[in-house]
């Protein structure tokens, strides 16, 4: 019963067009945030090499880069995973999406709190910028009360399922619901972390941000969409399994390795840095049947325009996640901590993983709900830029990041990092010109696949090869 | 059809938010909780009324995504003081130890460069003062005037980066800023008794 292949669409279509309609709103919402966001990283990029260029308040570095990463974090990605997974739950459980009202109040509630969250910092006011953790409390606790509502839809989506087994998608991306609002609760509750401990907070905050509520969904998503667009079951169900249970025992304990050399507890970083290590269990679980599940059948990725994505996101997966491990070494962090080589990494994880990921599984997805598909030249456009893009980018970085811890470890006086790293961050803002021109391509695409009317030689039924 | 054990979605949700739940009791909330009773160290004082409204504004403006405020127990690091030890981080809510170094760290900063006069010009235009800079500059946290009032705080900006026929005046949240900056200081840890 583990093959998402037997499940097909609820009998008679009810509620089909609803949820296509659900998904498109979701993806629609997520990339104007894409938009938005990375427009701002965008110009981000360029002040690295031109300090001087718009210089005002409202579009000044400090108060744009929280713009950025929470823009992306939230309003993106996190829209865009979560417009999946209620989509994943139903079609993964033979239903349609449950609660469609409480849906759609979920979606304005992310929105509200992403308009309330980023005009509140572009305005000077944050939680204290402290990194995915800057919305003032009104647009946390919007935030809050949307994973809560969704998670809501998704579970009780699941819970109406017509199989007898809860798919491996859906483990995971319930996971993520439930362990986000506890975390939201934990780290936003300000009575009892001050100073120091609230160095603490951040640091078990910050990556469990990422690795409890993206890395979960993401998965979740892939669980689901590859098999379906390979039409073969996935490799190792108990693989599945075990990368659930180590994520979420061996992830909790990492936050500290962001800060090693802190005044932090020696032997809390040590923890972190050993438990870093663990993660290699669910990384290698993970990448490992994703990639046995493709084992001979590369052809299919040729022919597909969705599984490309899914492919890169794997990738980087691996990649990322296991040079997150490797990082965090004593070492390693002596020439690399606060460098941008940690900068390069989170693009390899929160762009090469996860946002490939999302992009896999809205086009193959969304095309199917709506029965619009998009050019294929243009998909191909928008990957070859993205792909070039991101590596392009996480590559300078590295190389800016390693510079500038060496020339810290050789004792040169501070600018000469500065210097050192200048020309890996003009290349930097080419590649990411690369990046948002693929995003403009993205939207584009969106637009063919919601929006625009139906093109009369549409055939849906070749998106799913 | 019954469906037992973790094929039951009520299960699934219990089981992890109990794991979860234990685990940032254990890795969030108590360290958390414990570290934030740390005792303020010898000579850790908490900051004078403009320089915590001048904090305020770092926390606004983002300086800490690129100005570290924590020294490590590396080589590297002594350029910047002694490593920053626990009780140096009792005042300090929200924490500001950072991510990155962009610029540089400035845990004693105001050691390294006590001069306000120094401080309010980097403001206005960090490349006035520092060629190679890539600070943004901080225009709004200043006016410019025909001619300097009395009680007004003016800035000799270099002729080449100053408002031709103005004169710049720090405005008080630039004031605030400088006198946070220039409490920035690491108390010298007690030498240790025989």
């Amino acid at each position: 019963m583990q093959d998402v292949r037997a499940y097909v669409g609820p009998p008679g279509g009810r509620g089909v067009a609803e949820d296509a309609r659900i998904l498109s709103a979701f993806t629609i919402s997520a990339t104007i945030w894409l938009l938005i966001a990375t427009g701002v990283g965008l110009l981000l990029s360029f002040k690295y090499s031109y300090p001087d260029l718009l210089t005002s308040p409202l579009l000044s570095f400090g108060r744009l880069r929280a713009i950025h990463t929470t823009g992306t974090f939230y309003g993106w990605a996190s829209i865009a995973l979560v417009g999946c997974a209620m989509y994943v739950a139903a079609r993964s459980g033979g239903t349609a999406i449950r609660l469609p009202r409480l849906a759609w109040v979920s979606l304005w509630a992310y929105n509200l709190a992403a308009v309330i969250g980023i005009a509140a910092l572009d305005l000077g006011l944050s939680n204290g910028s402290q990194e995915y953790r800057e919305w003032i409390w009104p647009a946390t606790l919007l935030f809050l009360f949307a994973v809560v509502t969704s998670g809501w839809v998704v579970v009780d989506t699941v819970a109406h399922r017509v199989g007898h087994d809860i798919y491996i998608s859906n483990w995971y991306t319930v996971g993520g619901f439930v362990f986000t609002a506890i975390l939201g609760v934990v780290a936003f509750l300000p009575w009892y972390q001050y100073g120091l401990g609230q160095v603490a907070v951040q640091a078990f905050y910050m990556h469990n941000a990422v690795g409890m509520w993206f890395t979960f969904l993401a998965l979740g998503l892939t669980y689901y969409a590859l098999p379906k667009l390979l039409n073969r079951p996935i490799y190792s169900y108990a693989l599945g399994v075990l990368g659930f249970w180590t994520n979420l025992v061996f992830y909790p304990v990492i936050g500290a390795h962001h800060y090693l050399f802190s005044p932090l507890p020696w032997w809390f970083q040590t923890l972190a840095i050993v438990f870093s290590v663990g993660m290699l269990v669910p990384v290698w679980a993970g990448s490992g049947n994703f990639a046995l599940t493709l084992r001979g059948r590369w052809s299919s990725v040729r022919r597909s325009y969705a599984l490309p994505f899914l492919v890169v996101g794997i990738a980087y997966y691996f990649l990322g996640s296991t040079q997150g491990t490797v990082e965090a070494f004593r070492s390693l962090q002596a020439i690399w901590h606060l460098t941008n080589y940690t900068v390069g990494h989170s693009h390899a994880t929160m762009y090469g993983f996860i946002t490939f990921i999302a992009w896999g599984a809205v086009y193959a997805l969304l095309p199917r709900a709506t029965e619009k598909e998009p050019p294929q030249l243009w998909v191909g456009i928008h990957f070859w830029l993205a792909l070039i893009g991101v590596t392009v980018y996480v590559g300078v970085l590295s190389i800016a990041g390693t510079e500038q811890g060496l020339t810290w470890a050789n004792g040169d006086p501070f600018i000469a990092s500065v210097e050192a790293a200048a020309p890996y961050w003009l290349a930097r803002a080419v590649s990411g010109t690369m990046m948002f021109l693929a995003h403009l391509v993205f939207a584009y695409n969106v637009y063919v696949m919601t929006l625009a009317p139906r093109r009369a030689a549409a055939t849906p039924a070749g998106v799913i090869a | 059809m019954t469906r037992r054990g973790m094929n039951d979605v009520r299960v699934l949700v219990i089981s992890a938010a109990l794991v979860y739940g234990a685990l940032a009791i254990v890795m969030g909330v108590i360290p958390g909780r414990v570290l934030s009773m740390t005792p303020a160290g010898p000579g850790v004082v908490p900051l004078s009324a403009a320089a915590a409204r001048g904090r305020d504004v770092y926390v606004g403006e983002g300086c800490s995504y690129c100005h570290t405020q924590q020294v490590r127990p590396l080589a590297q690091d002594r350029v910047w003081g002694r490593p920053s030890a626990r009780g140096d981080y009792a005042y300090s809510t929200p924490q500001l130890l950072g991510s990155e170094r962009t610029g540089p760290d400035l845990t004693s900063i105001g050691t390294r460069q006590p001069s306000a006069v120094w401080h309010l010009i980097h403001l206005y235009q960090p490349r006035a003062v520092v060629h190679a800079s890539i600070m943004p500059a901080y225009p709004w946290l200043f006016a410019t005037k025909d001619r300097a009032e009395p009680g007004d705080v003016t800035v000799a900006v270099p002729p080449e980066f100053a408002p031709a026929g103005k004169v710049v005046v720090a405005a008080p949240s630039a004031q605030d800023l400088v006198a946070y900056l220039q409490s920035l200081k690491q108390a010298p840890l007690p030498k240790a008794t025989p």
